[in-house]
């Protein structure tokens, strides 16, 4: 029975590794044509497995009047091992997003 | 007022997050809705040029921010005031009434300082018109691409700074509208920018790539051609290394016959693994330049070959793995870059602006490049792939080809230019192994020079022996526009007083 501790030990390992690489991936979104400004990142902490959420600072877009070009959602390495620690209690993402400048029609000089 | 201060003083980072300014203040030039182009800038340029003296007044440098993405960090300043450009981007076509007698309306459009070569590239588009090069991304402004002689990629032309006819520039003392000798607008128009006309070849020629330290752009007349098709050719070839010999001596048409259409090529590109670069396949990319026709099957940017500038991903394995360089690279050229239209798949076609892209990256990244005499290239690329090679560079490199740029200080300086760039995942061992191909090729008495905006490693002596006299002119240039020391400090920054521009 000894090996079959060890092989059980060796899936969850590899799964807390797996979800540890993959939580770290950049998921991108962006507009066709995008007219991009700089870019503005939030992190957003999910708590309680999700059951509720509160972000690190107040959800500003600066100039963003003409809506967002992309945004994008990951967890840096400090972050999923936060939510490994705690058993995915708490569970830090970075949302990035980078508003649009606006597209404006050919004038008159 | 159309300048609007963002937020309080704070950290503001550059594109490719090389550079960050400590606490800086940050403003944005927004565009506004007056019905005249004219009098849009006239307004903004005024604006401009308060916000000069009020920096000045409170002791802080300044410094234009377009997109931010100039990697030499140029665009870095600490304890400034910034100044975004981006939402300043409407572009304005040009009536015969406009201009001078002799020039063609027609080919012009006035554009403001923050709109990106893509929109310029749209909005010439719109009047059947096209810009004739850029580099390989449109995600710069135009006029922040210009300010740093941005390569263009064209065999038969220069930089993207080629394409201004005219500049209107603030700075503290005046809002100058410089332009060549002959002239390009008419007096009323440019009375009506509320600018000064200032019309002399060596002030228009220095103030075409002014790398941020001649005053603020606000506004360009950009010049264009009726737009082309391109049809792409990309494929994956060993490359023979006779061929440099045809690269050198600029016979493209027999490049192009071996590995791609039996035509002449308008645009040729190869990017090489350093590491064996004639062992492993290449990345070959060719446009051939076609008239235009509405009737074109539309392809997407990808199925174009967009995307092509430089690979985000693998940096840690290739920075971790020395060993592994030669393989990974190859498996990231063959898996980062849109692959073909080859020879035999069904021609796709596309404008010039749709086979670019607004590149985005989602690691860091090392940009750097040299520019050398294309007929140096047979015994000098080789050399350079072996010896970034052997000092752990970890990036692909690039080979393009474009004639002389305009500019006093264009790095294509060359009658006829190869440009090799190194663009890839960014590490200390890459940027290593760039300072020594450097200075192999000081070793070996090759002329080259290199671009502002990626990393140069470039100082005031150096500066000052690449451009020679075109330095001392530009130089001079700078002195007419900002008489006042304190003016042309302004304008300063660690970086630029570094490169001499600006001390």
């Amino acid at each position: 029975m000894m090996w079959l501790g060890w092989a059980l030990a060796a899936l969850g390992f590899a799964m807390v590794f797996g979800q540890y690489a993959a939580g770290q991936a950049d998921i991108f979104l962006s507009i066709a044509n995008p007219r991009p400004l700089d870019e503005e990142a939030m992190v957003v902490t999910l708590k309680g497995w999700g059951f509720a959420s509160a972000a690190a600072q107040p959800f500003v877009t600066p100039e963003s009047d003409h809506g967002l070009c992309d945004v994008r959602v990951f967890a840096t390495r400090r972050q999923m091992l936060i939510g490994i620690a705690t058993f995915g209690f708490l569970r830090p993402v970075t949302i990035a997003w980078r508003a649009h400048a606006g597209i404006l029609p050919l004038g008159d000089a | 007022m159309p300048i609007v201060k963002l937020g309080e003083e704070g950290r503001w980072t550059n594109y490719h997050c090389t550079g960050t300014c400590d606490a800086a203040t940050r403003f944005a030039l927004r565009s506004g809705d007056a019905p005249r182009g004219r009098d849009e800038i006239a307004i903004a340029a005024k604006s401009v040029q308060d916000w000069l003296v009020e920096a000045a007044a409170a002791k802080r440098r300044v410094r234009p921010l377009g997109a931010g993405w100039s990697p030499s960090n140029v665009n870095i300043s600490s304890q400034s005031w910034l100044l975004h450009t981006r939402r300043f981007n409407r572009c304005f076509r040009i009536n015969a009434d406009d201009v001078r007698p002799g020039i063609d309306a027609g080919a012009l459009m006035l554009v403001e300082a923050g709109a990106l070569v893509d929109e310029v590239s749209d909005k010439l588009e719109e009047q059947g018109r096209s810009l004739w090069t850029s580099g390989a991304g449109n995600g710069q402004t135009f006029a922040g691409a210009a300010a740093t002689g941005t390569h263009g990629s064209m065999i038969a032309a220069g930089g993207i700074q080629d394409h201004i006819r005219a500049v209107q520039i603030v700075t503290p003392g005046g809002i100058h509208w410089v332009e060549p000798d002959v002239g390009v607008m008419s007096d009323a128009f440019i009375a009506a920018t509320g600018s000064a006309p200032l019309r002399d070849d060596a002030m228009f020629a220095a103030v075409q790539l002014p790398v941020g330290a001649l005053g603020i752009v606000t506004a360009l007349v950009v010049e264009s051609v009726p737009k082309f098709l391109v049809r792409p050719i990309q494929n994956l070839r060993k490359v023979d290394c006779a061929a440099l010999d045809w690269l050198a001596e600029g016979d493209f048409r027999r490049f192009s016959a071996a590995y791609a259409l039996d035509q002449d090529p308008d645009f040729v590109q190869m990017i090489v693994n350093p590491y064996k670069p004639f062992k492993r396949p290449a990345m070959l990319r060719f446009l051939y330049r076609e008239p235009w026709r509405d009737d074109y099957p539309r392809a997407t940017p990808g199925q174009l070959g967009a995307g092509y500038d430089a690979l985000s991903l693998l940096g840690r394995f290739l920075n971790d793995y020395p060993w592994a360089r030669g393989a990974l690279l190859q498996f990231a050229m063959k898996q980062g870059y849109a692959s073909g239209p080859d020879v035999d798949a069904p021609p796709v076609y596309g404008s010039w602006g749709e086979g670019l892209d607004t590149h985005r990256p989602l690691a860091d990244l090392f940009n750097a490049s040299v520019t050398i005499d294309r007929a140096d290239l047979a015994h000098v690329f080789e050399m350079v792939c072996a010896v970034y090679a052997r000092h752990g560079g970890s990036t692909v490199v690039t080979l393009r080809f474009m004639e002389r740029a305009q500019g006093l200080l264009a790095p294509a300086r060359f009658a006829h230019n190869a440009v090799i760039d190194f663009d890839g995942p960014r590490s200390q061992r890459t940027a290593d192994a760039y300072a020594r191909v450097l200075e192999r090729l000081d070793a070996e008495g090759v002329a080259f020079t290199r671009h502002w905006a990626k990393s140069c490693r470039l100082d005031a002596l150096r500066v000052a022996a690449d451009y020679g006299e075109d330095f001392r002119r530009w130089r001079a240039a700078q002195r007419r526009l900002l008489p006042d020391p304190a003016d042309r400090a302004l304008f300063g920054s660690e970086v630029l007083d570094g490169l001499g521009l600006t001390c």
